[in-house]
């Protein structure tokens, strides 16, 4: 497994929101996870990038243990996070905001062809390269926030909820993209409140409810799943 | 009244350079941690102060003593940062708590010279090479002012490039902004904050050169006044905005000597007014400064 987490129990300050939870990514992967709000998602994926610890339990990239590194340090070992609410740098241009996502490449050329792949993913960022980040519409602070989360070259892409607040037209370009990212060979952990969508988009799935893993599998077999279609498709 | 006034706008230009030169590292500071540095001004002192001690006591030549004095202010400003600001902060010290601290720290530092040194008054060495002065149409510019004037003007080129264009000047916006999205770009915020506090305390030791220089006197508590100063020029650039700390600190300079210039002599003594009053009037009307201000304030440190 490219990525695991196994048995871990964490929250914040005395409120625990996770409990013994197990998650695995494959290399090449796109694996949903999906739950109400408040299961502990967002925690999930804060616990991998390092910004809170695990209580118990441990989190493993490449068979190496990585839940008592620093979050700058987790970056440095190609695990890129996109963080909800597209918390981009709204003090500097597209350009320079790209630029600080490309932090950790020390070589200008790589710097350069990464820069050119994300301008082709994203058109839009482009055109608005030296636009202030906090003058874009919500739909490209979202594709900035991706792009600038790819511009490490990461081999493993974490997504936190990249739908939230976009028009439809643009969600499904978006999960195109995410798609595209995947093909070229970044493993994908998809935190999204858009259960449907999240199975299109993902091999496999982990349900998480009040910080624990209710069900795990295929997407297509959890799309048939009564439980799922209850409770998040709508399906009765 | 036109020679008298360019000739208080020449001298304006080197006090200006001196308030231009700390308001940046005022700026620079709080833009990335929140916090005013009010021993700013100490480090300031310690550029002037230690220039005097190795010019005097170790009779050093003058240039060495200057570029030792750099030295010791940048390494008293990261000594400032490692053993008072980064436990604080690491222990989850709130902003009043590290904003007491940075007093507390201005005064230890104040008063430690003092009790080593008293406060007496002593001649900062100038170079004979400096005092040469020309006249241009009845206007006396003294060559040290030239010096002070373009030296400024130099660094901050170079530091405003720096923090527009490096790679390192645009994380440290990034931290600036939001420490904790920063970490996630695997930028490691406690170096960025170093790299700060030594650019920050270095130009500051620069400024107390050009005090020396300039004014001819050094003593332990020579910081606070123009350390104040230079906060204010910060305030009226928008706090964490390079570019308009420097022109604050002109505006500032500018302003407070043709204050004193314009006003019947017998108010001279109101000079440290005009600051408090300008301080007033930008609070009042436009508290993030004349220029767009380069922090998100949110009154925590992002984690």
């Amino acid at each position: 497994m490219l990525l695991s987490i196994e048995n871990v129990t964490t929250g914040y300050e005395k409120a625990q929101v996770l409990k013994k939870v197990n998650i695995n990514l494959g290399k090449g992967e796109i694996v949903a996870l999906i739950g109400a709000n408040g299961a502990g998602k967002t925690t999930t994926l804060r616990c991998i990038t390092g910004i809170i610890k695990p209580w118990e339990g441990t989190i493993k990239f490449n068979n190496q243990k990585i839940d008592a590194l620093e979050s700058y340090e987790i970056v440095s070992l190609g695990i890129s996070y996109c963080p909800e609410g597209r918390d981009i740098f709204a003090n500097l241009s597209v350009y320079e905001n790209l630029k600080v996502g490309s932090y950790l490449i020390k070589d200008r050329r790589e710097f350069k062809s990464n820069l050119n792949q994300i301008y082709e993913l994203f058109p839009r960022l482009q055109e608005r390269s030296n636009q202030i980040a906090g003058s874009l519409s919500g739909g490209e602070q979202q594709m900035l926030a991706i792009g600038r989360a790819l511009m490490s070259k990461p081999s493993v892409l974490l997504l936190d909820e990249p739908s939230l607040g976009l028009a439809p037209i643009l969600v499904e370009s978006i999960f195109k993209v995410i798609q595209q990212i995947n093909s070229s060979g970044t493993s994908v952990l998809l935190v999204e409140q858009n259960v449907s969508l999240a199975l299109d988009l993902a091999q496999r799935a982990y349900v998480l409810e009040k910080g624990a893993i209710k069900l795990s599998g295929e997407s297509k077999d959890l799309r048939e799943s009564v439980y799922v279609k209850n409770s998040y498709l709508g399906i009765k | 009244m036109v020679i008298y006034i360019l000739q208080q706008l020449v001298n304006a230009l080197s006090y200006g350079s001196i308030l231009g030169l700390l308001a940046v590292g005022y700026t620079m500071i709080y833009g990335i941690l929140g916090l005013i540095n009010f021993a700013h001004g100490e480090i300031f002192m310690i550029g002037a102060f230690s220039c005097y001690l190795f010019t005097t006591v170790l009779n050093l030549p003058w240039v060495i003593a200057a570029l030792l004095a750099i030295i010791t202010s940048t390494i008293s400003g990261l000594l400032l940062e490692r053993i008072v600001y980064q436990p604080c902060i690491r222990r989850g010290g709130s902003v009043l708590t590290i904003f007491i601290v940075s007093f507390a720290a201005s005064i230890f530092i104040r008063f430690l010279f003092m009790m080593f040194f008293t406060d007496a008054r002593r001649a900062f060495p100038i170079p004979a090479f400096f005092e040469k002065i020309y006249f241009v149409g009845g206007i006396a510019i003294g060559l040290r002012d030239i010096l002070i004037f373009t030296t400024t003007i130099l660094i901050m080129l170079i530091v405003s490039y720096f923090v527009k264009y490096s790679k390192l000047g645009i994380a440290m916006r990034a931290v600036s902004y939001d420490k904790k999205t920063a970490s996630f770009m695997g930028i490691n915020s406690i170096r960025i904050i170093r790299v700060v506090f030594v650019i920050g305390s270095m130009l500051a030791g620069i400024s107390g050169l050009e005090y020396g220089l300039s004014f001819g006197i050094v003593n332990p508590s020579m910081g606070f006044n123009p350390g104040l100063t230079g906060f204010i020029a910060a305030v009226l650039g928008g706090v964490g905005n390079v570019p308009g700390a420097m022109i604050g600190g002109f505006i500032v300079g500018i302003g407070e000597i043709l204050f004193v210039a314009l006003l019947p002599p017998i108010y001279s003594p109101l000079r440290p007014l005009f600051v408090w009053i300008l301080l007033f009037l930008i609070l009042f009307l436009k508290p993030t400064g004349l220029f767009r201000p380069n922090v998100k304030f949110e009154g925590d440190w992002g984690e």
